[in-house]
């Protein structure tokens, strides 16, 4: 046996070299991800820009239609009278306006089950 | 030879196929290119395959249940093989009840959504590319009561037991294995169970697990013809196609 | 014997039996575990098989579905029996030829342990339903990265031993060792990024590189192990050097250079770019090259004394594999022509393929190897040589069996599907004819192998016999066939 060649030195040295053979094409990937992940326009993409333009187009228009004034004006009508609105018999009941009484079931109008 | 011309031989003469065969291929395949539809045709903008089913989750369990070793999914160009001739693998041809012939080659955009294509082992079993064209087409002209989706589920549960499946003349013995794991025997009390038209035993049903469904969506949903996804031009390499059959 | 060795003589084999004995236990863990996984292998291959032309065979079992038992068929066989034969074959011979102690036999011990228990987790997983549905590579994603850190702690050390090797000629087995080990990661790590780590691929490019790591972890791995193992084994037990060593060097050359570009003619015609199969079937096609070069030089090495081929059972298995290698080479160029692979592409002919190189090539190579290498660290000889002759004949009726059935019945039933005139029954009713042959070899095989496994783990258990004559397959030899380095002395302490 040669001491020269076999030392642990030399055995510290071969494992990280051997570390690196085994994983140097791992290592090349990960290095090369950017290159092989680069995006690049696809079908979606296509469509995607016409798709957007009437988006676009039909977001103005109802913008356009939309008559704000007299939006805000039913608002402040109904914000007069909102805190005071009771139920009536076929309207659904306003949260927060005042309890009104409950018809009580007679024994006679309950079903028998 | 030295251990350093060793390495670097082993390097070059591993490296080159590396790039050339798994790395670059990979990446340009990566987002090919769109195509699209020629000038003067009813589509427009970019070709887009459409596919309706559950595909990625089916695709999965196809492939765990181990389908591609018997089954393939490829319809090869005439160089590489008769398939698109054979039968109905590649489309429905011209006759009494189909007007246009819907065979064609397999694109690339074929197996879109999935993660692996299962283009397969082996031909135990025939091609599969096409087969819920198929069947539906099959199911229609045989008047058959069944739905497509309870005759590929009764197929899955026990192949044999599907009345007078017929391949050309004679009646077919499929190879394929029951897969029993995918169902459930459960009691049944009456109609509305979801179970199969399948008796078992008096009160009991065999009913599909959500992977029974799923993989029969996936199975269904392949219909790689003219039909199922219209070509442009540019994609489309198999124009005429003989009108005799077998 | 023993009396007329010199100083220098003994010294060495004072060395050999040291370095014997310090790697005794992984290697002995590594044989005995792969061959009971070959066992179960062949009886998984045995079900699958039968399963494609009785699908009714064992239905009541649905974990033993067609589909999920060959999945895990060839799993166990792959990463259960030919890694660990591997791994023990590679330990071995690189500790033997760099003449160096194996100083980490308790970590390759542990790995190995490790790499078993994995194993086991993933090929119940396939069973489960929970396979990844990749050939070759079906055991779930996550096993990957342990099974490659598994690989790192077990072999590096074999390629540490070749860089404080004594200065000095390089054996050609060395060379493919190094290869081999340095092979397997890179397909390793390339493939278990492409197709499971990285998102966003395409799907046919997923397939492509799983099928390019089929066919090279075939070529770039278990094929140099083999082949490391056959220019070791001639050489030694025949007691003359190799033929030539130029033309082993070719013979290893060309397979680097053609090998890496296999594995894509699996996915002829799909709508891939073109280059990507018609390089992969030229590279099957150009793998004679190598395989004549090889078989030519072994056979060339070994021809001189063939009494000793008859008589030594890790001779006879070596060169068996090694004629398996050019009748694989000349398969390979026959079915890999465009006109024949629009026949038999999707047949049984490349199942055929597949199990005459992992069972025909590397397996009986193994094999070669096992019957030399058990004796030297257990210090016991073989106990049977009928047990051995028939793990030889059965072997090879087997392989013979399958191979002719799958070749000759996927050019049938390719035959059948190319013919328009034919519907599809015609060329499932000529598989299933075929199959029943493949079936009944698997049966086979499994005799052999059942009496490999049983002789084995005799072994193991150190109940050899205790003795300074070989078990040969012929009578008794007055000339030891092994040579004198070769010779077991278990009755001279070794500082003689």
């Amino acid at each position: 046996m040669d001491p020269t060649r076999d030392n642990p030195l030399k055995r510290f040295t071969a494992f990280w070299i051997a570390i690196l053979l085994v994983f140097c094409f791992g290592v090349g990937l990960i290095i090369l991800r950017p290159l092989t992940h680069a995006n690049s326009e696809t079908a979606y993409d296509m469509r995607r820009d016409d798709k957007l333009a009437v988006k676009a187009d039909i977001d103005r228009a109802q913008e356009g239609a939309l008559n704000k004034a007299a939006l805000q004006k039913a608002f402040d009508e109904q914000k007069k009278s909102f805190t005071t609105n009771t139920v009536v018999a076929g309207s659904m009941a306003v949260p927060g306006a005042a309890p009104v009484p409950v018809p009580v079931d007679t024994p006679a109008d309950t079903p028998a089950e | 030879m030295t251990f350093k011309a060793f390495i670097f031989g082993l390097l070059g003469t591993f490296g080159i196929p590396w790039l050339l065969v798994v790395v670059i291929p990979y990446s340009t395949m990566r987002t090919p290119v769109p195509v699209q539809y020629e000038e003067g045709s009813q589509l427009s903008g970019a070709f887009i395959p459409s596919r309706e089913g559950r595909i990625t989750e089916g695709s999965k369990i196809y492939g765990q249940e181990g389908c591609y070793q018997c089954h393939t999914q490829i319809i090869r160009p005439t160089y590489a093989g008769n398939d698109v001739h054979r039968g109905e693998w590649a489309g429905l041809r011209k006759g009494p009840d189909v007007k246009v012939d819907t065979r064609r080659e397999t694109i690339a955009d074929d197996f879109q959504q999935e993660k692996v294509a299962h283009i397969g082992q082996s031909r135990v079993g025939p091609d599969l590319s096409n087969f819920g064209r198929r069947l539906a087409h099959y199911l229609k002209a045989n008047k058959s009561e069944l739905t497509s989706e309870e005759w590929i589920l009764m197929h899955l549960y026990h192949p044999s037991d599907l009345p007078g499946y017929k391949d050309g003349a004679k009646p077919y013995d499929s190879a394929c294995p029951s897969k029993g794991g995918l169902f459930n025997e459960i009691e049944v009390f009456g109609a509305g169970s979801g179970t199969l038209p399948v008796n078992i035993k008096a009160g009991r049903g065999v009913k599909p697990t959500d992977r029974a469904r799923a993989l029969a969506s996936y199975l269904l949903s392949l219909k790689k013809d003219t039909l199922g996804n219209p070509l442009p031009e540019a994609l489309n390499y198999n124009t005429e196609a003989p009108v005799s059959d077998k | 014997m023993a009396e007329t060795t010199s100083t220098a003589e003994s010294s060495d084999v004072a060395l050999r039996s040291s370095i014997d004995r310090s790697l005794r236990h992984p290697v002995m863990f590594f044989f005995s575990s792969g061959a009971v996984w070959l066992a179960l292998a062949i009886v998984l291959g045995l079900v699958a098989s039968a399963k494609k032309h009785s699908p009714e065979f064992l239905s009541y079992f649905s974990w033993l579905d067609a589909g999920k038992v060959d999945a895990a068929h060839m799993s166990a066989m792959i990463y259960g029996w030919g890694f660990q034969a591997a791994f023990g074959m590679i330990i071995w011979l690189m500790a033997r030829l760099s003449r160096k102690e194996c100083t980490a036999a308790g970590t390759i011990l542990w790995a190995g342990h490790v790499w078993n228990a994995v194993v086991f987790y993933g090929v119940i997983r396939i069973m489960m339903g929970e396979g990844s549905g990749i050939a070759w590579m079906e055991f779930p994603g996550e096993v990957w990265p342990v099974l490659l850190l598994c690989y790192a702690a077990i072999t590096i050390w074999s390629l540490i031993q070749f860089q404080v090797r004594d200065a000095g000629h390089v054996f050609v087995s060395q060379w493919y060792l190094l290869a081999g080990l340095l092979w397997f990661p890179w397909i390793a790590l390339t493939a278990w990024m492409f197709v499971f780590v990285f998102d966003g691929g395409h799907p046919l490019m997923v397939t492509g590189i799983a099928a390019w790591f089929k066919a090279t972890l075939f070529f770039l791995f278990f094929l140099p192990t083999a082949l490391a193992s056959a220019y070791y084994l001639a050489p030694k037990v025949t007691g003359r050097p190799v033929y030539s060593y130029n033309i082993a060097l070719f013979g290893f050359w060309s397979l680097a250079f053609f090998g890496p570009w296999a594995g894509m003619q699996r996915l002829m015609g799909a709508p891939i770019p073109q280059f990507l199969p018609y390089a992969g079937a030229a590279s099957m096609v150009l793998i004679l090259i190598p395989a004549i070069a090889v078989g030519y030089n072994v056979i060339k090495t070994v021809m001189v004394s063939r009494e000793v081929v008859a008589e030594s059972p890790s001779l006879r298995f070596t060169v068996s594999g090694i004629l398996a290698f050019i009748a694989f080479g000349v398969l390979s160029m026959l079915l890999h022509t465009v006109p024949s692979m629009k026949m038999t592409q999707f047949s049984y002919s490349g199942y055929g393929l597949d199990i005459l190189g992992i069972y025909g090539v590397f397996s009986l190579c193994a094999f070669g190897a096992i019957y030399f290498i058990v004796p030297r660290i257990t210090r016991r000889e073989w106990l049977s040589r009928r047990f051995i002759t028939w793990h030889f004949y059965f072997s090879l009726y087997g392989v013979l069996a399958i191979v002719t059935c799958a070749i000759i019945g996927g050019m049938s039933q390719g035959q059948g599907i190319e013919d328009l005139s034919q519907p599809f029954s015609t060329m499932a009713g000529r598989a299933s004819q075929f199959g029943w042959g493949v079936t009944l070899a698997w049966g086979c095989l499994l005799f052999a192998n059942l009496s490999f496994c049983l002789h084995l783990l005799l072994m193991w258990a150190r109940l050899g016999r205790r003795s300074s004559h070989p078990t040969l397959l012929k009578g008794h030899s007055v000339g030891n066939p092994h040579g004198p380095e070769g010779e077991i002395d278990n009755y001279t302490s070794a500082s003689v």
